[in-house]
């Protein structure tokens, strides 16, 4: 009975949203449609008092003031409509309208009360005055600052954070590309088989990353992990080995970075490998057969004719990857974090999500997030201007 | 020297047997077309002479050296592919000079040779730009300069024209033409054109079905077909076919067919030889159709047609004739002064006339 | 054509013997040979944790940290399957993050299939922004969005519930979905939306009409992505659902795990259980799903 109410409620939301969207796009169509008669401010000021009046009683709120400022807001879109737009690009906005809507609502405006946030003092001491009053203590910079100045956590600072950031940026998109790549190298001739490699090369990335990364991780567990089975197996059957450092590793408390990269690596090189089949497969073989004639040996062929024609389809796939690892708080989350665990593996992602619900630290958090945005923006901004000028003088 | 040997070639994909034992020689110098529909076998044995296929058995020799395992790159061959195959993110100087950059050809030879191919071609202006700047026949020519600057003893083209339009099509086999007296090279070209074919090549090889109809220059396929594939894919309108049986009688050979019979001349085919009771084709091409009042000169054996459709060609106008059940093209001069429906007596040229053999398709006829 | 066993056997031998024949077709083998060592080798380490994850549910109760490797264990049993189907609310956190997952998906794919197309056939100011906007987005910091998501819904007195849940994701795939759409509807030529509007619709029929039911492709792709990425969610599920009753298979799972004692017989069967279906749909897709991701990136 319960999963069946919870099906209605569902669907009513559903249903809710609907309508809300059809209200939305009846009033834009309305502006968009009209904006030429004669009638269309008068009707506009007359309809719209009554809708939000009406509104009101149904809401239980009753504020004047509140209802002048929304009339006059009114009044601005109606000459907004009249005189800026025209009607122009109707069908377009009307289109584009729920989607961005929910975006405003559910993107743009999270992000900016991140900003707001981010000027105030909200954290645990503080929370109980906020949802009393609505209020918090006002600090300008001072987040900003105590970003680059304290630790998020307890003791690593945010420039350790970056350095292991961009380390662990820049060697999983490494091996992700070079795995890829030679995976798809060699899936690339016909041999029999090729679509069950794929199938099963596929399976990480196909899997629910939680299971898969709380699987590898159990991998690495110090006792029952895996790894350290046949570490210690190897070091049984072969003393000498043992003798030059070959055995058990404590994988999670030791090494955890490490031992996040190698399972990052094995969630993203699947990923990378069928982008780069699928383009791999999109050159035709003639140029192969041509560089055959003209007697280009194996790397050649790589190097003049491969290479430059996966390009356009590596460079996004690998720009995409980049900003996913960077940000990627999951595998680093859950293979270190969830009992408090370590800080020896954080990145400027996992550390900000923890200081604001491990430490409720909820203002710094936001100005480090801020920070870590621009950060992003900012290279990818300068990467992509330089891809394009690089494009542009070819 | 630049002379091809091919010995009992065969080709299989898997169960198909695309190749069924190919004997073929090529001279030095010599200009061939190798002709025939799709999946005749053609570009499969092109590109086994280039090495991108494997020879099933047989052997392939170059100047008398066996090539069978040898790699492309060392068979001192160049191919033109269908389409042109110009490495998309290279100048057209690149492209062509790219085998030998791979090398490490001194720069100076490299400069050399690329400016000679590109002024036989008229590529000077072109150097620069990249494939997709081109038109379909500047990249086209790009491609043969690319061939050209290997200096290879045999060059091979493979339907280097399909992709381009009509028009274009004919100026480039003039250009083809005139490389190939400029070259004197040894080529080997494959197509399904069969105009290409008689008018670039030196000698023709028709293919059908993975097997060698029949090797020769365009007169000799053009006048003499071996069989009836070859005399219905040479020659353009379509030779004209007969079906019917050979009796013998007083001496020479009468073709009987429901809507026709003929009486044949010894000259065309004498009686002696098994033919009475035969199954024949009588081939007879268009040209060599006579209706109308060039039908009453000299005509022994007059039959009555009935003129369904005319088809103005300029100055040839072709006659869609119905003798009897039987469907007959003529080819006459322009503006025939009968009109559709009309009768018209129709008389046949039995100088250029061929019987076949229906069992076994030969041209039995002289 | 195909033959017998027995047919088949031969035809191999006498394929091999002709291998051996030629220097060519002996290295061409061997090379094969390397490749298949080699990603076999490939497959078995992606392949590998899955099966010991599936191991490890089968093991009996007493022997749950052993350090043995075979990959059925001496006593397997589905014990742990039934104990996880039986004593914990498995199913009731299937059923919830189904619930979710199939709302947000629905409202995701509308809301970007319209979206799409506006950004695909029309020109207007705004348009630029709108897809820098949209790039944007993807950059933002994991976690970045939680905090205010998370107080909004505090607000909204939405915690713990379903409505909560759907309206944290239903806005997280969207700029994907609309790119990926966008890259979709780029392909199809504008010449069959003139003709529809030559016979009579007008420009949104148009679309209705003639455009989505051509996309299905692109929009079970956007699906596919929208349903997988709120079903393997779990951060977001973390910080807005408290209740047992409520959660989603990731927090229930989780659940297993934590604590004192790590329950990971049960842990390892319901992985299990959720991940073959999800394997299954990705794979049966999975053509759909390169070709749409190659389509977005070459345009884009």
């Amino acid at each position: 009975m319960e999963l069946l109410r919870s099906v209605y409620e569902v669907a009513g939301f559903i249903l809710l949203i609907a309508l809300g969207v059809a209200a939305l796009e009846g009033y834009f169509y309305y502006h968009f449609k009209f904006h030429d008669r004669p009638w269309f401010f008068w009707a506009g000021l007359a309809v719209f008092p009554l809708l939000a009046w009406s509104g009101f009683v149904a809401g239980g709120i009753a504020k004047p003031g509140l209802f002048a400022w929304l009339l006059a807001l009114e009044a601005a879109v109606l000459a907004f409509f009249r005189y800026a737009v025209k009607g122009r690009h109707s069908l377009a906005y009307l289109l584009l309208l729920p989607a961005f809507v929910g975006l405003a609502l559910l993107l743009v405006y999270p992000f900016l009360f991140e900003v707001y946030l981010s000027f105030h003092d909200l954290k645990l001491t503080t929370i109980m005055m906020w949802k009393n009053t609505g209020k918090i203590p006002f600090v300008g910079l001072e987040q900003y600052v105590k970003v680059f100045t304290t630790s998020p956590l307890s003791e690593v600072t945010f420039w350790a954070l970056l350095g292991r950031t961009l380390l662990w940026t820049f060697s999983n998109v490494f091996f992700h590309v070079l795995g890829g790549f030679a995976l798809a190298l060699l899936l690339n001739n016909a041999i029999s088989l090729k679509g069950v490699y794929r199938t099963l090369l596929v399976i990480p990335w196909a899997m629910p990353q939680v299971v898969a990364v709380l699987a590898m991780r159990g991998e690495f567990h110090s006792q029952n992990g895996f790894v350290n089975i046949v570490l210690g197996r190897i070091a049984e059957a072969y003393p000498f080995l043992a003798g030059l450092g070959v055995g058990p590793v404590q994988w999670l408390s030791d090494y955890p970075l490490l031992t996040c990269t190698i399972i990052n690596v094995w969630l993203g090189i699947p990923f990378m490998m069928v982008v780069i089949l699928g383009g791999l497969q999109s050159i035709s073989t003639s140029y192969y057969d041509a560089a055959d004639i003209d007697g280009a040996s194996y790397f050649q062929k790589l190097r003049y004719i491969t290479l430059p024609l996966v390009k356009p389809v590596l460079m996004p796939a690998v720009t995409l990857g980049t900003v996913w690892t960077f940000n990627n708080i999951n595998v680093i989350y859950l293979v270190t974090g969830q009992a408090g665990g370590t800080e020896q593996a954080d990145i400027l992602v996992s550390a900000l999500y923890k200081a604001a619900f491990t430490y409720n630290r909820y203002s710094y958090s936001a100005a480090f997030a801020i920070v870590v945005f621009a950060l992003l923006f900012f290279i990818s901004v300068t990467y992509l201007h330089g891809f394009d000028a690089a494009k542009d003088e070819r | 020297m630049a002379t091809v040997k091919f010995s009992n070639i065969v080709k299989n994909f898997k169960d198909n047997q695309v190749l069924k034992r190919v004997d073929l020689e090529i001279k030095d110098h010599e200009f061939v077309v190798i002709v025939g529909p799709s999946g005749c076998g053609k570009t499969t044995l092109l590109r086994m002479l280039a090495g991108l296929e494997e020879i099933s058995s047989g052997e392939i020799h170059i100047d008398g050296t066996l090539v069978n395992h040898l790699h492309p790159s060392r068979r001192q061959i160049a191919m033109v592919f269908q389409d042109y195959a110009l490495y998309p993110h290279m100048t057209v100087e690149e492209n062509m000079s790219f085998s030998l950059r791979i090398k490490n050809a001194p720069k100076k030879e490299i400069k050399e040779r690329v400016a000679e191919a590109a002024s036989i071609l008229q590529l000077g202006k072109l150097l620069k730009r990249m494939p997709k700047q081109l038109s379909g026949g500047q990249r086209q020519r790009v491609a043969i300069g690319r061939a050209i600057v290997r200096q290879p003893k045999v060059f091979l083209f493979d339907e280097p024209l399909s992709n381009l339009d009509a028009k274009l099509r004919e100026e480039m086999r003039v250009e083809i033409a005139k490389l190939y007296q400029r070259l004197g090279a040894t080529i080997i070209y494959v197509t399904h054109d069969q105009v290409e074919a008689m008018t670039l090549a030196g000698r023709i090889v028709i293919m059908n079905q993975g097997v060698i109809q029949q090797v020769g220059t365009p007169i000799e396929v053009y006048r003499k077909p071996d069989n009836l594939f070859v005399a219905g894919f040479i020659g353009s309108p379509t030779m004209n076919f007969i079906e019917g049986k050979l009796r013998v009688e007083k001496g020479h050979v009468r073709f009987v067919s429901p809507s026709l019979s003929l009486d044949l001349p010894a000259s065309l085919l004498p009686a002696e030889g098994a033919h009475e009771g035969r199954e024949a084709v009588i081939g007879v091409r268009p040209d060599d159709v006579y209706a109308g009042r060039e039908a009453g000169k000299n005509c022994s054996q007059q039959v009555d047609a009935v003129l369904e459709v005319s088809e103005l060609l300029g100055h040839r106008e072709n006659l869609y004739l119905k003798v009897g059940n039987l469907r007959v093209l003529a080819t006459v001069e322009a503006f025939f002064d009968r009109s559709p429906g009309s009768s018209v007596p129709v008389c046949f040229n039995f100088e250029n006339m061929h019987v076949f053999d229906k069992a076994s398709q030969k041209r039995i006829s002289a | 054509m195909t033959g017998t066993r027995k047919g088949y056997f031969s035809r191999l031998a006498a394929s091999a013997a002709e291998v051996m024949d030629s220097p060519v077709r002996r290295a061409k083998a061997l090379r094969y040979l390397l490749i298949h060592i080699v990603v076999i080798t490939a497959a078995g380490v992606c392949v590998y944790p899955l099966l010991r994850i599936l191991s490890i549910s089968l093991r009996p109760g007493d022997r749950l940290f052993s350090t043995d490797l075979s990959l059925i264990p001496d006593g397997a049993t589905l014990a742990a399957y039934a104990s996880l189907l039986k004593d914990t609310m498995f199913l009731r956190w299937l059923w919830n993050s189904l619930i979710i997952t199939l709302a947000t998906s629905f409202i995701g794919v509308s809301l970007a299939s319209t979206a799409a197309y506006a950004f695909s056939r029309f020109r207007f100011p705004g348009k630029k922004a709108g897809l820098i906007l949209l790039l944007s987005s993807q950059m933002i910091p994991a976690g970045m969005l939680i905090l205010p998501l998370f107080l909004m819904i505090m607000k909204l007195k939405l915690m713990n519930t379903y409505l909560g849940m759907i309206i944290a994701y239903s806005v997280s795939s969207l700029p994907f979905s609309i790119w990926i759409l966008k890259g979709y509807y780029d392909t199809i030529p504008r010449s069959l939306e003139e003709a529809a509007l030559v016979d009579g619709t007008s420009q949104v029929g148009a679309f209705w009409r003639i455009i989505l039911p051509l996309s299905t492709p692109a929009l079970s792709i956007a699906f596919l992505f929208n349903f997988t990425t709120a079903w393997n969610e779990y951060l977001v599920a973390r910080v807005v659902l408290f209740s047992s009753k409520q959660y989603t298979w990731t927090l229930g799972l989780f659940e297993l795990q934590g604590q004192y004692i790590t329950q990971w017989g049960m842990f390892a069967a319901g992985s299990m259980l959720v991940t073959i279906p999800v394997l299954a749909v990705f794979l049966y897709s999975s053509k759909w799903l390169i070709s749409g991701l190659t389509l977005g990136s070459v345009k884009g």
